[in-house]
């Protein structure tokens, strides 16, 4: 360092004087001058460019966040991709048809009813037929209806002429040829079995295989709905309980606990079915204006919300809810109620990935809604031929649509994001298994039909939370120390103290983080009571303490500098803090009565966990407290001095000098010192993931922990797979981090530069 | 001067004392938390005395004190108060399913400090603290007796440790190496055929495959029979409730008798444990044996950093003070940076693991790594990613003290380069910047001390409970950008956190925190010297 300032000497002018040799001038070397004038342009060039390059990456931070964010929230797009003869005969029944697709959209199925070719397969780009042989026990059948079982996988029943069924199913199994995929289809059929008396011709079926056999629901030209338990071998049962309205639409659900079946009068019947059991009917709901037949129905991936069409084109979605808080009796209720059709609802195909659902109507449009976020995403309308069968593809990401005229016509469907929108991250979200709208914060869970739920309420109420308790802890703190620092103390001990403090600004959060979680915690809940008691006791012992140094003779107190009252205090407290952890146990029968705990809960109604919003108020409040202290303390010692010595030489004490000119002259500062310090503890994480239990919980109880914002960040990032909705998400959260604590820090910078500039001119 | 209590609320000296009492509690919590770790950090290193206690029941607990305490209420609501009790690390974890135990004092009949107990360092389940029956060798008798066996197994034990290291060498560099060896061959394969799919293997290449499956056979069976020799002797021994247990030599590290060591040999031997902490591996899930690869990925990490951080730091100082036209743009840019430095640190991580890895990344990945797909190679976390996110997120304290350290130097200076005919490159390289050196080194400090404290960051894009293997190490290219690596702050909230057994990974927890801390408040430290002195040089030379 030494030889550096020599260095700088050497080239200063006075330096130059006292040398015997003339400066050489550049003027004399041309070449050289060119050569440094090249290389002066460079390096501008050069510094310019790095100078920009940081510039631009703090922008490019943020677009590249934004563009991370974005399509969570872009509107979904749908574009007609096909469109082909079904070469289909007409004027079969309408439920004789029906559409689907395979799970990379490259082949589409066509199932029909009559006596022949009854399921034809084409290639969904080129619409070209594919021959695949039929089964020989269908294949001599006459079908008069066909009824696809929900759930995963491409199940169906057809249903003969003389009320037998043929369990039918079809797969698609991929395999490689010289490096390009190639789908093939197989058709398999099961053993088939009596769904009504072989006098009646089926109009409608339902069917569903579970675990303890197929179920079957079969609505007949004489008006009747039979139901057959499979397995049981039974034969079939008439189900009456509905009365003499015309059914018009029936489902099981993918488990067989119920059939749903709606009525041209718009009511729904609810049969619950049990092994063994004759079904009973559970429950009659009107979902429909009366009048209104239920033309379509419809379960979500999970069995839970039955998406239901109307003959006026109305969509809603209903769920099972509990009538009051401790009842196990469900009723069914609207939750969502979806844009509704010009027209009568034809058809709907719920997504096997989420709880979207796509619906036909009879004029041929086709709308794509998502439940759990009441949204109709998508409307694409179709030519007015109605729509006779639909189906969404596995993926979700296309759909295929049968038309009255035989035609099928193929969508591509682009929504990779449906579960997010504003909406669903910041309000109540109604979701299945819920008694009411919540905001939840639940991104993963182990069971398969989990729907994962994106409420950001509970972590930036958790952010708030811990940043209350954070600043309740750091900011008297700070300020008392930082005014005294600034105005109290002597400038050599200041020089001392000030760096000392401010270096707990250094210190790496997980230390904190680690002690809060480790040793403030599990000591914190054996001396709770003693805590509440030093709350009272030291502020007392201050006090005490500053009343008996008057009575403390003159000759001693004089020969203290300013500032000694800080190092008097140390053992105070210390005594204080000693004397109160000692009487922990009769503290805690005096106030609460032998248990705190218990006594909270009694009478609070609080639940005390060990990691809580006091553990955390407690670490990050010290780890706030330097960043406070330090700015507030440069705001009180930037107000000028002869502003201060004027007050004093008025006869103002040092308190009056403190409260009415320097704590308002250096407001803005303080408060520009607070809002950093809030911003510091709003994006801390490192304190709270390891000081609290991390549950996404709303609640203001300083005995219960939280999540915040950046700790879920944290937790769940790693977790998250690469540009799916979870990892956009937290991209999202992030983002809002980011451009929080820039605007706080920016605002509270330009408070601290006018401030400055303010007190330049005196 | 006497005054009553009134006046002394209209003075409001109470209020200059509540001021005090302010930085009293911020000074007692920053000493308070020091002296926190350092007693239980440093703590860890001594070996103390096994106690002995025998129990009104007969039963013997012996093992180190750890602790005494008021049973507290929650336990015995009924209890009188003010009863003590003692807890002991009883180690034998593999006897009695615990490492700690509570002793109530009125349970204890007695207490003694055996001279002939010793304390086994094992390589599995902690400490053991018993006597010693006998010391066998395969099936033969070798000692009986505690004694006896103490003079046996010594020299036992030091072998046992030199084929350890033997084990240890062959298991992680030579067979490590033959199988990076196998791993690049199966990838070079891999690349051909994938170029071209049709063309057969070479029998060149398959003769090197087989070639180095031949030489991981001889190493492996190499290792079994040094494996062999390291079960070979084994030792009996007898705790104090007369319970055996065998234990294979090779499982112990080291073997002390606490109570027969005098101050002396007690400090020799915390040195030594010192020294193991700072340079050996990690044993048992982390939560024993030495800290190094942390210390050695933190430092690492940090140089990386460095490296990445300053040319860009100065190059944007430079600008924003030297050659940018002053103007309200420059502020703003100004402000900007300054605030850059308060975005929380998981910000950074979260567009560390978009940008770096899973944009640049997977970029890379799919350019030159094409054969190792999918697995990631620069894909994934490493210490490059990590590092570069550390530099995005400590260029701000860069550029901040450096354009403080060019704001110090005096204009004179630049206006005397410049009079005598330097370019301003030359006024820069010369002058300005030698003379702003100070200020350049202190952010270069202050950044590297927020980069070594920092965890959030790295828990995204890179670091690791235990590595495998050192990011800088003897096999090409050595300098693996691409490893993930370990970190002292993230080895502390993963072993305080994360372990299944946190009561006795807490030692663990607070020498590596010791650690982090000391460097952290160092290169603080440092950075306020040099600030400090950067003020005194210039302070009068403005005028």
């Amino acid at each position: 360092m030494n030889s550096d300032s020599d260095h700088v000497l050497d080239l200063s002018p006075s330096g130059g004087a006292y040398d015997d040799t003339p400066p050489q001038l550049p003027l004399k070397r041309s070449t050289s001058a060119l050569r440094r004038r090249a290389f002066d342009r460079l390096a501008q060039i050069i510094v310019t460019l790095g100078g920009a390059a940081v510039i631009l990456s703090i922008i490019g931070m943020f677009v590249f966040l934004v563009k991370e964010v974005v399509p969570l929230f872009l509107s979904p797009h749908g574009t007609q991709s096909g469109h082909f003869a079904g070469d289909l005969d007409r004027g079969e029944p309408s439920q004789s048809s029906l559409v689907g697709l395979d799970e990379y959209q490259e082949i589409i199925y066509l199932l029909s009813g009559g006596a022949e070719r009854q399921i034809r397969f084409f290639n969904a780009q080129s619409g070209a037929p594919i021959a695949v042989e039929l089964p020989a026990g269908l294949a001599d059948a006459y079908i008069v209806s066909i009824a696809r079982a929900a759930g995963s996988g491409h199940r169906f029943a057809f249903a003969t002429k003389d009320g037998r069924l043929i369990p039918v199913t079809i797969e698609f199994t991929s395999g490689f040829d010289q490096g390009e995929r190639r789908i093939t289809p197989t058709i398999t059929i099961g053993s088939p079995m009596q769904a009504t008396p072989a006098t009646e011709r089926i109009l409608r079926l339902a069917y569903q295989p579970t675990d303890q056999g197929p179920l079957t629901a079969a609505l007949t030209d004489q008006g009747r709905l039979w139901y057959t338990a499979g397995a049981l071998g039974s034969s079939p049962v008439a189900l009456t309980n509905h009365g003499n309205e015309s059914v018009t639409s029936f489902i099981f659900d993918s488990r067989g606990e119920t059939l749903s079946v709606g009525t041209v009068g718009g009511k729904l019947y609810r049969y619950e079915l049990r092994e063994g059991v004759q079904p009973s009917l559970s429950e009659t709901i009107p979902v429909a204006p009366a009048g209104t037949a239920v033309t379509a129905l419809s379960y979500l991936i999970g069995d839970r919300s039955l998406v239901i069409g109307s003959g006026a084109g109305e969509v809603s979605v209903w769920m099972p809810v509990r009538e009051a808080q401790e009842s196990s009796v469900t009723r069914f209720r609207l939750i969502h109620r979806l844009d509704t059709h010009p027209a009568s609802v034809t058809g709907i195909s719920p997504s096997l990935r989420n709880k979207g659902f796509i619906t036909g109507d009879a004029q041929g449009n086709l709308f794509v809604h998502y439940a759990t976020s009441s949204q109709t995403v998508l409307k694409l309308s179709g030519d007015g031929q109605a729509i006779r069968a639909l189906a969404f593809s596995p993926k979700a990401d296309g759909a295929v649509i049968l038309s009255d005229q035989g035609e099928l016509r193929t969508y591509a469907i682009r929504n990779p994001h449906p579960e997010t929108t504003v909406a669903t991250l910041l309000a109540p979200v109604w979701y299945e298994g819920y008694d009411r709208p919540e905001h939840v914060w639940q991104s993963s869970s182990g069971a398969d039909d989990f729907e994962a739920k994106f409420g950001l309420m509970p972590l930036i109420f958790g952010t708030l939370k811990g940043t209350f308790y954070a600043m309740l802890v750091a900011v008297p703190l700070a300020l008392l120390g930082a005014i005294y620092t600034a105005m109290f103390m002597a400038p050599h001990l200041r020089a001392k103290i000030k760096p000392t403090i401010e270096i707990m600004a250094a210190l790496p959060t997980v230390i904190l983080g680690f002690l809060a979680g480790l040793w403030i915690a599990p000591m914190l809940e054996r001396i709770f009571p003693a805590m509440v008691a030093m709350m009272i006791a030291v502020p007392a012992g201050v006090i005490v303490t500053s009343v008996l140094w008057q009575y403390f003779p003159a000759t001693v107190t004089r020969r203290l500098r300013p500032g000694m009252e800080a190092f008097i205090l140390i053992p105070v407290i210390i005594g204080v803090v000693w004397a109160c952890l000692a009487l922990n146990q009769p503290v805690e029968s005096l106030l609460f009565g032998g248990s705190y705990k218990t006594w909270f809960a009694t009478h609070w109604g609080l639940r005390y966990d060990q990691r809580n919003a006091l553990v955390v108020g407690f670490a990050m409040g010290f780890a706030i407290v330097p960043i406070i202290y330090s700015i507030s303390e440069e705001a009180l010692t930037n107000v000028p001095r002869h502003l201060i010595a004027g007050s004093l030489a008025l006869g103002a004490t040092r308190w009056q000098t403190l409260v009415k000119l320097v704590l308002v002259s250096a407001s803005p500062g303080i408060f520009s010192a607070l809002m950093i310090g809030f911003g510091r503890a709003i994006g801390e994480t490192m304190i709270v993931l390891m000081a609290t239990g991390n549950t996404p919980i709303m609640e203001w109880s300083v005995f219960n922990g939280f999540r915040t914002l950046s700790a879920n960040i944290a937790v769940e990032i790693p977790e998250a797979p690469h540009g799916g909705t979870l990892y956009r998400t937290l991209f999202l959260a992030a983002l809002v981090l980011f451009a929080f604590t820039f605007l706080i820090n920016t605002v509270a910078e330009m408070i601290r530069q006018r401030l400055r500039t303010k007190y330049s001119q005196y | 001067m006497r005054t009553p209590f009134k006046q002394m609320l209209a003075t409001g000296n109470v209020f200059i004392w509540g001021c005090a009492a302010g930085v009293s509690l911020s000074l007692l919590m920053v000493f308070g938390l020091l002296l926190l770790i350092m007693i239980n950090g440093l703590g860890y290193f001594w070996i103390s005395d096994i106690v002995d206690l025998t129990l009104k029941d007969g039963q013997h607990v012996m093992g180190q004190l750890a602790g005494r305490e008021v049973i507290p209420r929650t336990i015995t609501p009924d209890r009188p108060e003010g009863k003590s009790r003692v807890r002991v690390k009883i180690g034998n974890r593999d006897l009695s399913g615990l490492d700690f135990k509570w002793v109530n004092d009125d349970q204890i009949v007695s207490q003694a400090y055996p001279a002939d107990v010793v304390l086994l360092e094992r390589r599995e389940w902690g400490n053991m603290y018993a006597r010693i029956q006998a010391v066998y060798s395969g099936e033969k008798l070798l000692a009986e007796g505690n004694e006896a066996g103490w003079t046996a197994l010594g020299p036992l034990i030091s072998s046992a440790d030199d084929l350890h290291r033997q084990i240890k060498q062959i298991e992680q560099f030579e067979i490590g190496a033959i199988n990076a060896d196998i791993e690049r061959l199966r990838l070079k394969i891999r690349a051909i055929e994938m170029e071209h799919p049709a063309s057969p293997v070479s029998s060149e290449m398959k003769a090197q495959v087989a070639d180095t499956e031949t030489r991981y056979r001889e190493k492996t069976a190499e290792l079994e029979t040094l494996r062999a020799r390291f079960d070979e002797y084994s030792v009996v021994m007898v705790d104090a409730n007369g319970r055996e247990k065998q234990i294979a030599v090779g499982q112990i590290v080291r073997a002390l008798r606490p109570n027969e060591m005098g101050v002396w040999q007690k400090s020799w031997i915390y040195l030594v444990n010192v020294w193991a902490a700072l340079s050996t591996e990690p044993r048992e899930a982390n939560t024993e044996g030495g800290i190094f690869p942390a210390i050695f990925g933190t430092v690492l990490m940090v140089i990386i950093m460095s490296l990445a951080v300053v040319p860009f730091g100065v190059l944007a100082a430079l600008y924003l003070r030297e050659y940018a036209r002053q103007g309200a743009m420059v502020r703003l840019v100004r402000i900007a940076v300054n605030n850059l430095a308060g975005v929380p640190s998981i910000v950074f991580g979260v567009f560390g693991l978009g940008f770096f890895i899973y944009a640049i990344g997977g970029t890379l990945d799919t350019l030159f790594y094409p054969e190792r797909l999918p697995t990631p190679t620069f894909g994934t976390g490493g210490i490059l990613w990590a590092s570069l996110t550390l530099a995005l997120l400590t260029v701000p304290v860069v550029i901040v003290s450096t354009e403080e350290g060019l704001a110090a130097v005096p204009r004179e200076f630049r206006e005397g380069s410049l009079a005598l005919g330097a370019t301003k490159l030359e006024t820069m390289l010369k002058v300005v910047i030698p003379s702003a050196l100070p200020g350049i080194l202190t952010g270069l400090i202050l950044a590297m001390a927020r980069a070594a404290g920092e965890v959030a960051p790295l828990m995204l894009t890179g670091v690791v409970k235990l590595a495998p293997a050192l990011p800088l190490d003897g096999s090409w290219p050595f300098f693996h950008f691409d490893r993930k690596f370990m970190h002292l702050g993230f080895h502390i909230y993963d072993v305080g956190f994360q372990s299944p057994n946190v009561e006795a990974a807490k030692p663990m927890v607070y020498i590596t925190t010791l650690v982090l801390i000391t460097v952290v408040i160092l290169l603080n430290l440092t950075a306020i010297v040099l600030r400090n002195h950067l003020r005194k040089k210039y302070a009068g030379s403005v005028l």
